[in-house]
């Protein structure tokens, strides 16, 4: 019998884990900035909003390679991120962790952006201004109205966002290299298994690949379909 | 204490310039058509929408020239708007305690409860009550952050009309203790709650007053509205209980009012007349079916449409319209200052 410690290999498995510390910190992340980036862009009007929006929903339509290629430019030794990653003691950004943060926050933006705008635009006016009348300050409001309405656009963001950083892949290649336990991660790691000819184990991670991204989509659907409140496309 | 203000403030294409003094107690109702800025102005004297100006709550400076107006969240006030505006993800009892844990005070909580009569709804969601029952939970929740002021917006807009006398019942006994700017478009509103008025129109407000003095001033419009009525401010007397007639002093008058049940000797009522059922004669008849007919001076005449005239009577010191022909008038040549008599078809006790 097969367990599932011995379906992949240590390797594979170190991948895995790679792949799922890379999705979380840029959920969190992206969670962070998305927020006030998300609630300027759904409340207010200005000047210059639809270049903004065009730039920041352009993952969505380049392929992964562009993205990564601009971003082998400028995390890499003779970049601004190499300027930065002299101050932590690194030659570059490329090919390590951070890098990959990086590479990934600005690749799942539109992921995480999206839902989150388009909670906060459903939400009432009145209902802010009632909250304001009811002596809560913004923050109060904030915590206390805007997140409990705003939740499944939260849920939403925040799955979406974890299952396309997991599925990573072109953008990886291009600025994260193939380091284990650094930045090879589970699509690399299927990558290479083909093109060694290792069906096998190509099989098996593509399989495991499968059934995490599926279980997380299906979970999130039966949820919003629960609370009977429509998907952001 | 009582707000004062001055301000000026656009919303859309229409400016709103309104300068008052709300009066400490009592509701004071803001009046006029849609889209003349009624709500805009709640709102600007709330904080929900920018003015210049300067507005003054007691000792407390709201906004002044040259400095940040103190946000809404810091105002002592209470509001209702048109939709009953309950926070959607929390029930009734978190609603109440939304506003509790800001700025409440616990030891009114079971009394506002009971007077609002929401004991039953409180653990409801806010998606599963009536338009009414949504409304006094608002109402409940705006008494409880111990307001200096209330502002209510066309509140009885979202609520079935059974259920408005009751809510309008709560807000007039609420009135004794904060004063409350109610806004409406609604005649029937005003006479019911109105101890004040004022009237805006284009933007600004163009008359303050007494109730019974802002409905019969011919200058103004609510005495050429084809449903214009004069309230008239008397004290109850004996019940007939045969004939259902409740007697109300009004100075030295006296009216026979149909009522169901006896109001208290000596209480003070006020008394609705629609200026269509007033008419005016220069010898009081002997036999007929009308009951309260009372001598009144006449203060001025003014058309009013097509064959219609406006007549301003005074009755105890008090204001009385009368719509008539013009041909009647004309007839019985009726000029200011003449003693003459009314004959009131029908009145209401408000």
């Amino acid at each position: 019998m097969v367990t599932g410690c011995q379906m992949l290999t240590n390797a594979d498995w170190l991948a895995l884990w790679v792949s799922i510390q890379l999705a979380l910190v840029t959920v969190v992340v992206l969670l962070l900035v998305c927020t006030p980036l998300a609630w300027v862009l759904a409340r207010r009007r200005w000047q210059g909003q639809a270049f903004l929006e065009a730039l920041l929903a352009l993952p969505l339509v380049l392929p992964p390679s562009v993205l990564g290629f601009y971003l082998l430019l400028m995390l890499g030794p003779d970049g601004p991120g190499g300027w930065f990653a002299e101050l932590g003691g690194l030659r570059s950004l490329a090919f390590s962790f951070p890098g990959l943060v990086i590479g990934s926050v600005i690749y799942s933006l539109p992921f995480i952006l999206q839902p989150l705008k388009n909670a906060f635009a459903s939400l009432e006016s009145d209902q802010l201004a009632m909250a304001a009348v009811c002596g809560a300050s913004p923050l109060d409001r904030f915590f206390s109205l805007v997140l409990p309405q705003a939740r499944l656009g939260y849920l939403s963001a925040g799955m979406l966002g974890f299952a396309h950083t997991l599925g990573e892949f072109g953008v990886v290649l291009m600025i994260g290299g193939s380091l284990p336990g650094e930045t090879r991660v589970a699509s690399v790691a299927l990558y290479e298994h083909v093109e060694a000819g290792d069906y096998a184990s190509a099989h098996r991670l593509a399989l495991v690949l499968l059934v995490v991204s599926l279980v997380m989509l299906w979970w999130l659907f039966r949820w919003q379909r629960r609370r009977s409140v429509g998907t952001w496309w | 204490m009582s707000l004062e203000f001055a301000i000026t403030g656009k919303a859309g294409t229409l400016s709103i310039e309104a300068a008052g003094q709300l009066a400490p107690s009592g509701v004071t109702v803001l009046f006029g058509p849609s889209g003349t800025g009624k709500s805009t102005l709640l709102n600007m004297l709330a904080g929900l929408h920018s003015c210049e100006g300067s507005i003054r709550f007691g000792e407390q400076a709201w906004q002044e020239e040259g400095s940040r107006p103190l946000p809404v969240w810091q105002r002592p006030l209470g509001m209702l708007m048109q939709k009953p505006t309950l926070f959607r993800h929390l029930s009734v009892q978190g609603n109440l305690d939304y506003v509790l844990k800001r700025r409440g005070n616990g030891d009114e909580l079971a009394r506002i409860i009971a007077e609002t009569r929401i004991e039953h709804l409180l653990k409801r969601q806010v998606d599963k009550l009536s338009g009414g029952e949504a409304q006094r939970v608002a109402l409940a929740r705006a008494l409880i952050g111990r307001p200096g002021m209330l502002l209510l917006d066309e509140p009885l807009s979202a609520v079935d009309l059974p259920h408005r006398e009751s809510l309008l019942g709560m807000i007039q006994a609420v009135s004794g203790s904060v004063p409350i700017l109610y806004v409406t478009h609604s005649l029937d509103e005003l006479i019911l709650l109105a101890d004040r008025v004022w009237l805006m129109e284009q933007g600004r407000v163009t008359v303050q007053g007494t109730t019974s003095t802002a409905l019969a001033s011919l200058s103004g419009p609510l005495a050429h509205r084809t449903d214009a009525s004069s309230l008239l401010q008397g004290d109850c007397g004996d019940f007939d209980a045969v004939d259902h007639l409740q007697t109300v002093r009004v100075g030295a008058a006296t009216f026979l009012v149909p009522t169901a049940a006896a109001k208290g000797n000596g209480s003070v009522v006020r008394l609705r007349i629609a200026a269509r059922d007033v008419s005016l004669c220069r010898v009081p008849p002997v036999h007929s079916s009308i009951l309260n007919i009372l001598p009144a001076t006449v203060i001025e005449v003014m058309p009013a449409g097509a064959g219609q005239q406006l007549v301003k009577l005074e009755l105890e010191s008090q204001p009385l319209l009368a719509r008539l022909s013009s041909r009647s008038v004309r007839d019985l040549g009726i000029i200011a200052g003449e003693r003459i008599y009314a004959q009131v078809k029908a009145v209401a006790l408000v």
